[in-house]
């Protein structure tokens, strides 16, 4: 990272944003090991590490789910796997969300002192949220075969074409936030907030056909971004192929997100040094 | 070939504080629409770090930068390094650069002095390879021994300090940029780290120093430049250079009066 092969000559700030972000994927070593170390920093001298966040996941999955199943008139057997899954996948995406604030305020240290790809923070995050994320997924294996066994079939490996979409949207979250965040430090006040909230809202706790057909709140559904991305990876989890709405919705989030996150890293990836 | 231009470069830190809430920036850009701009467009208060900066080195070259605290040293280096791209002028590098002003980058203080090793090398620029390779090095001139097995938190600061300085000097430097940090951490373990020192900086193509010491200047470099307030007021051969250094030291120095001022 410390060592630098500039090009001489002027070099455009879409240029240098360009191999930020590819040399800085290149560096897979540093950003496995800064994710790796964040991990184990979090959970040091605990003896179930990240397996607390499981814990709680499932204390939580076993409380809602008893009165959720009876409250949504549903079969256990159909509402806990999907209570489950939809909260490991909502947590998977809220800490995503969290920490992508803290990402440059938190990672001064590292890019004031070498010449850094700022990216490299950016996988660092989505790889030790996505390590989190298998640690949690223990609890969906947990609740699947007890209340429904036959969802573990091969099927629900088409989670992980999911997970990759989910992941390559973190990396934009990431920038783009944590650029945000670090500038206007209300931004992640702001963040806290509307996550919140955005745990009710997403369907999470309901199912969007719990809802009585043309129901105009319906409307909630469709705009919420998170629910394309929660649904792309939750969706193969319950045996079921992502709807094409699903799909298309979060290829549109990823594109439109990434087109904003690369206009707004070129025109700032220079002054990130400067804000902190 | 290794070569460092720097060409016209200015730094600017703008400050925060007061100003850093959206709330602030959303108002500017409402009322902004209402209001004829008649002031300057920014008036937030920055720092001028560096003004009209130009120097060009090529192999060989050993260069001291001194002046006092705040002259703006760090910041040239820094500007060098690629940590802050410059907002006006340019810094054209060819070579590779290794910037040594945190020697254990990503330090845990729960991690072994082996893991912080590796966490330490990888940022600086070296392979999972060349670490392995310089296990054996820093095993004996940092003379750990089973420290290194431990976590670093058990550490003396001494300890710690000898730890960066064996990882830091292992590495295959280029362009070296050394800060005063490090200069001043040789005087704490003696002779050995001295002459270590004086080897690491051999190896490199091109050196730039920061530091106050003049002694450790006038050995190590056959170039300096003297700066105050961010800009270089003096350039040329050490002696004459620490002269100079000397000289406005004893006279009024205007480098200690405060630089904030508003940008245009």
């Amino acid at each position: 990272m410390a060592s630098a092969r500039l090009v001489p000559g002027p070099v455009s700030t879409e240029v240098r944003a360009w191999d930020d972000l590819i040399d800085g994927l290149m560096c897979w070593e540093i950003w496995g090991r800064l994710g790796w170390l964040e991990v184990k920093r979090r959970y040091r001298r605990t003896v179930i590490g990240p397996f607390w966040s499981a814990i709680s996941i499932c204390i939580f999955v076993f409380a809602l789910g008893s009165v959720g199943s009876s409250l949504f008139h549903r079969d256990a057997s159909d509402y806990m796997p999907f209570l489950a899954s939809g909260m490991i996948v909502w947590v998977l995406l809220s800490n995503t969300i969290t920490e992508s604030c803290d990402l440059f305020i938190d990672g001064a240290n590292l890019f004031r002192q070498l010449r850094f790809n700022y990216s490299v923070l950016a996988y660092a995050l989505v790889w030790r949220t996505a390590i989190g994320f298998l640690h949690n997924l223990v609890v969906y294996v947990g609740i699947a075969l007890i209340y429904a066994p036959h969802l573990l079939s091969p099927a629900a490996l088409l989670a992980l074409p999911g997970l990759f979409v989910v992941a390559v949207n973190g990396v934009w979250i990431a920038l783009a936030l944590g650029m945000l965040c670090q500038r206007f430090r209300d931004v992640q006040q702001l963040v806290t907030v509307i996550l919140q909230l955005a745990m009710f809202v997403t369907p999470i706790f309901w199912s969007p056909n719990f809802m009585p057909a043309h129901d105009a709140r319906f409307f909630v559904v469709i705009v919420n971004p998170l629910y394309y991305l929660v649904d792309i990876v939750r969706a193969p989890l319950l045996g079921q192929v992502p709807s094409v709405a699903t799909v298309l919705g979060a290829a549109f989030i990823t594109v439109a997100g990434w087109v904003v996150t690369y206009q707004l890293f070129c025109h700032y990836r220079k002054r990130i040094a400067y804000w902190s | 070939m290794a070569r460092v231009e720097v060409e016209n470069v200015g730094i600017d830190f703008p400050v925060y504080g007061v100003q850093r809430s959206l709330r602030k920036a959303l108002f500017e850009r409402a009322t902004g629409r209402f209001m004829p701009r008649t002031g300057p467009r920014h008036t937030r208060p920055v720092v001028n770090a560096l003004d009209g900066v130009s120097l060009a080195l090529e192999d060989g070259d050993r260069l001291g930068v001194i002046g006092h605290n705040g002259a703006g040293k760090t910041t040239l280096l820094k500007a060098i390094a690629g940590i802050y791209e410059p907002i006006v002028g340019e810094v054209r590098i060819e070579g590779k650069v290794t910037p040594l002003f945190d020697v254990l980058p990503g330090l845990d203080f729960d991690d072994t002095g082996y893991e912080n090793v590796v966490t330490a090398g990888l940022l600086l620029g070296m392979t999972r390879r060349d670490i392995k390779a310089a296990i054996p090095q820093i095993e004996a001139f940092s003379e750990l021994g089973d420290y290194l097995s431990l976590p670093v938190r058990t550490y003396s600061d001494g300890m710690v300090t000898r730890l960066g300085f064996s990882v830091a000097t292992t590495i295959e430097p280029g362009i070296l940029l050394i800060d005063e940090g490090i200069a001043t951490g040789d005087a704490g373990f003696g002779e050995r780290a001295a002459r270590r020192m004086a080897e690491f900086i051999g190896r490199s193509s091109i050196l730039v120093l920061a530091s106050h010491d003049e002694d450790f200047i006038r050995r190590a470099c056959n170039k300096a430049l003297l700066m105050s307030a961010g800009r270089i007021v003096e350039q040329g051969a050490v002696d004459e250079v620490l002269s100079l250094y000397r000289e406005r030291r004893q006279g009024n120095d205007g480098a200690m009066h405060a630089r904030a001022k508003m940008a245009t």
